[in-house]
């Protein structure tokens, strides 16, 4: 018990002088989560000023109320069609419009063609209102809009949060055997711990539990710190939550150990890992919604145990429903994934090297 | 001159030996270049996105005949379109004599699970009410108590939204549509809308061509970001560079050759990605003009330098390495290389104004004539410029060529 507790003191302070570790679990989503927040915090309700200019003689008192009502954030009335379109070159209004009592002509800057989109949208929708109020008939086909997602979900961002989470624990739990472990046995540190009578699981088990109280730790910093600076709310099912936690953790770690004895070059093992973590990254819809994507990277995406790791996750903090028994299956699968593969890295990766 | 081209040669002979360096300098550019234009690029276009919906007809028995053109013009949406393409909605509908409630039921768990972007229900009675605001002209006089048609989805999931707001066109042109044939609404009388770009650019750039010169700035950026301080920091820590000292190689020989070597990575570099935009891709910009040549000459030279700045206040490699890592996102992502930036706060939008990459990336689309340029042209160069001059002295004042010394 004693050789345990200094193994986790060990840990510990290895843990914490390791710097690409410290980052990459508690830096890393922090950074990602700051910077998304604030680049994409409003993706959801997108806001526009509106730069208008009358043309015509022709008083048109509606599409004044028409503009202001249509969604955009304010509206700027322009003397000339040049000011109005330098105002858009400039960036002080995000698109104009310039009625000439026979046509409505939207200005937009072809720059901001990711924001483009959304003002032709509602430039759409100006023109719908615009037409139907010009003959003087409204629409037939009444619409109700029913929110059936979770309370959570109301915004984008809340869906990536959980998804970022996901991606520490999988950094996390990948590096600790591909990076931390193999790093131990190219230095030789394994080689003088296995010759004292430390049997290899007492080491797998301090590092685990080193890792899984700092993953832990990581996970609520990041979940704090997003409903403390971005105001978000979430529904955390502690229980869920804690269990997926300790689980994905384990199960990534048992990923780490098959990179581990697929890489001859213990080295390279770290390497690896941070190049799948960042390719899975991409493909497991933390970012970009998955049926975004084209359909031979959706199937791919199916079999990238990180987008399983986000959905559970997006279920735990109550942002996604999902399938109670799903959910546990999830986790299970992870738990197994990592215990399987326990005795296989006591076995041949905690082992002396050859010379 | 030899002793400059071997010292190239062996930083490049080293980077293309390294898996690793191999992988985050060329493999990594090119499959962001190619995932984010399969996914950006194709945003709303039939038969490269598709959206899993559900649509349940209640009205099925009603004498007006809405409903069933409501679901006709759906089901026309959901056919296949050319082949090996897929239809814009994937439809589901109950199948014939199923219970229609729990058919709906069935269907809104899948939209709060995240496995429907959205359901249509036309609840019973809808054709009568459409009838009715027909007569009558407007729905908001009826909306209170007839029923009207329900989208029921997830806000917030960007999928859900977005067929949301597809389905809402598609609604309205039926709606027109209907107006139309009760003769309230006279097409041809419907005020015509224009589109028209600001600026000296004709129309908007397709997406690849604005994406293709951000990964060639990103790729220069990663490339001096850790390929220099990574050549230095760790020769010097294994004792490589110590073994140069006690030949006649001098420290400015040795930087001039690590620069020649990093210039051809970036040559390299640059030749790859380009290949793979315009010949994979479809991209049709051209890098052929004196400016975009200059520019992309003092993006490798801004970057090269952050990357002697980031060796000079390094204690060690894998300090080094962490520091190039923490600079690294918010370098990349406050720049907008990738996302729009505007609407920032003002601390996060200083970070923006001192970050060469955002001048470069903006001087580069603007030279390629696939952005209008957001900065003058002076502060574009002078920014990445005073960087440059920046990080070269604090390099010569700082950078220790020997470990201990």
């Amino acid at each position: 018990m004693r050789a345990f507790a200094a193994l986790l003191k060990s840990e510990t302070v290895i843990f914490l002088r390791d710097k690409a570790a410290f980052f990459f679990t508690f830096l890393f989503p922090l950074i990602f989560i700051l910077i998304f927040g604030f680049v994409m915090g409003d993706v959801d309700e997108p806001t526009a000023r509106l730069g208008f200019v009358r043309a015509s003689a022709v008083a048109e008192p509606a599409l004044r109320d028409i503009l202001e009502d249509s969604g955009v954030d304010s509206v700027r009335d322009y003397d000339s069609e040049r000011a109005m379109r330098d105002a858009v070159l400039g960036r002080e209004i995000d698109f104009g419009v310039v009625w000439d009592g026979n046509a409505l002509e939207f200005h937009y800057s072809p720059s901001r063609m990711q924001e483009n989109f959304a003002f032709e949208q509602m430039a759409n929708g100006i023109t719908d209102a615009f037409n139907l109020e010009a003959q003087n008939v409204e629409p037939v086909l009444p619409i109700l809009y029913v929110h059936a997602g979770t309370e959570a979900s109301t915004r984008w961002f809340n869906q990536m949060v959980p998804g970022i989470i996901a991606f520490s624990i999988l950094a996390s739990g990948l590096f600790a055997v591909s990076g931390h472990l193999t790093a131990m046995k190219e230095r030789r540190t394994l080689d003088r711990l296995i010759v004292t009578p430390m049997p290899p699981v007492a080491l797998l088990a301090a590092t685990a539990v080193v890792r899984l109280v700092i993953v832990y730790l990581s996970t609520l910093i990041t979940l704090g710190i997003s409903v403390l600076v971005f105001q978000l709310s979430f529904s955390v099912d502690w229980t869920a939550y804690t269990f997926l936690v300790i689980c994905s953790t384990v199960g990534m770690m048992g990923l780490g150990t098959v990179i581990a004895l697929l890489v001859r070059k213990p080295s390279s093992a770290g390497n690896v890992a941070n190049v799948l973590a960042m390719i899975m990254m991409f493909l497991s819809g933390i970012y970009f919604p998955i049926e975004f994507m084209p359909r031979f990277l959706r199937a791919i995406s199916l079999a990238l145990p990180l987008r399983h790791l986000a959905e559970a996750m997006r279920f735990a903090t109550g942002v996604d429903d999902m399938a109670t028994l799903r959910f546990w299956i999830i986790v299970g699968c992870f738990l197994a994934l990592g215990l399987a593969l326990f005795p296989v890295l006591a076995r041949y990766v905690v082992r002396p090297q050859r010379n | 001159m030899r002793d400059i081209l071997l010292v190239a040669r062996n930083h490049v002979v080293t980077a293309v030996r390294e898996k690793i360096t191999l992988f985050w300098f060329l493999i990594f550019p090119v499959f962001l270049l190619v995932v984010l234009s399969l996914i950006f690029g194709q945003i709303g276009q039939e038969g490269e996105i598709s959206f899993q919906i559900a649509l349940a007809n209640a009205d099925q028995a009603s004498n007006a005949p809405f409903s069933a053109i409501i679901e006709a013009a759906f089901d026309e949406v959901a056919e296949l379109p050319a082949s090996g393409r897929e239809p814009l909605f994937q439809l589901r509908k109950p199948g014939k004599g199923s219970d229609v409630n729990a058919f709906i039921e069935a269907q809104l768990t899948a939209v709060r699970r995240g496995r429907l972007a959205a359901l249509i229900v036309l609840p019973h009675g809808l054709g009568e009410a459409i009838q009715r605001n027909l007569m009558t002209r407007s729905s908001t006089q009826a909306s209170l108590d007839a029923p009207g048609v329900e989208i029921h989805f997830s806000e917030g999931n960007a999928a859900s939204d977005m067929s949301v707001s597809i389905i809402d066109q598609i609604l309205s042109g039926i709606d027109r549509e209907i107006l139309a044939q009760g003769g309230a609404y006279d097409r041809d009388a419907a005020i015509p809308q224009y589109k028209a770009w600001v600026g000296t650019m004709s129309e908007e750039a397709p997406y690849v061509d604005f994406l293709l010169p951000g990964i060639v700035i990103m790729g220069f950026f990663m490339n001096g970001l850790f390929g220099i301080p990574g050549a230095i920091l760790f020769s010097r820590d294994q004792l490589v560079l110590r073994r140069y000292w006690v030949t006649p190689l001098t420290v400015p020989r040795f930087l001039a050759g690590i620069s020649v070597g990093h210039l051809v990575l970036c040559v390299v570099q640059f030749a790859l990605v380009y290949s793979v935009g315009r010949f994979a891709l479809g991209a049709s910009v051209s890098f052929a003009n004196v400016e975009t040549a200059l520019v992309l000459l003092l993006a490798a030279a801004t970057f090269m330098a952050f990357g002697f700045l980031i060796a000079a206040v390094s204690k060690t490699a894998n300090s080094g390495m962490a520091i190039a890592n923490i600079l690294n996102m918010p370098m990349m992502f406050l720049s907008g290389l990738f996302f729009p930036i505007a609407g920032l706060p003002f601390v996060i939008r200083l970070i923006v104004f001192v970050n060469p990459v955002s001048y470069l990336a903006d001087r580069l689309r603007a030279s390629l004539d696939v952005s209008v340029a957001a900065y003058p042209a002076l502060v574009a160069v002078l920014v990445p410029a005073g960087w440059v001059l920046l990080s070269a002295a604090i390099a010569a004042w700082r950078l220790r060529w020997d470990v201990g010394r």
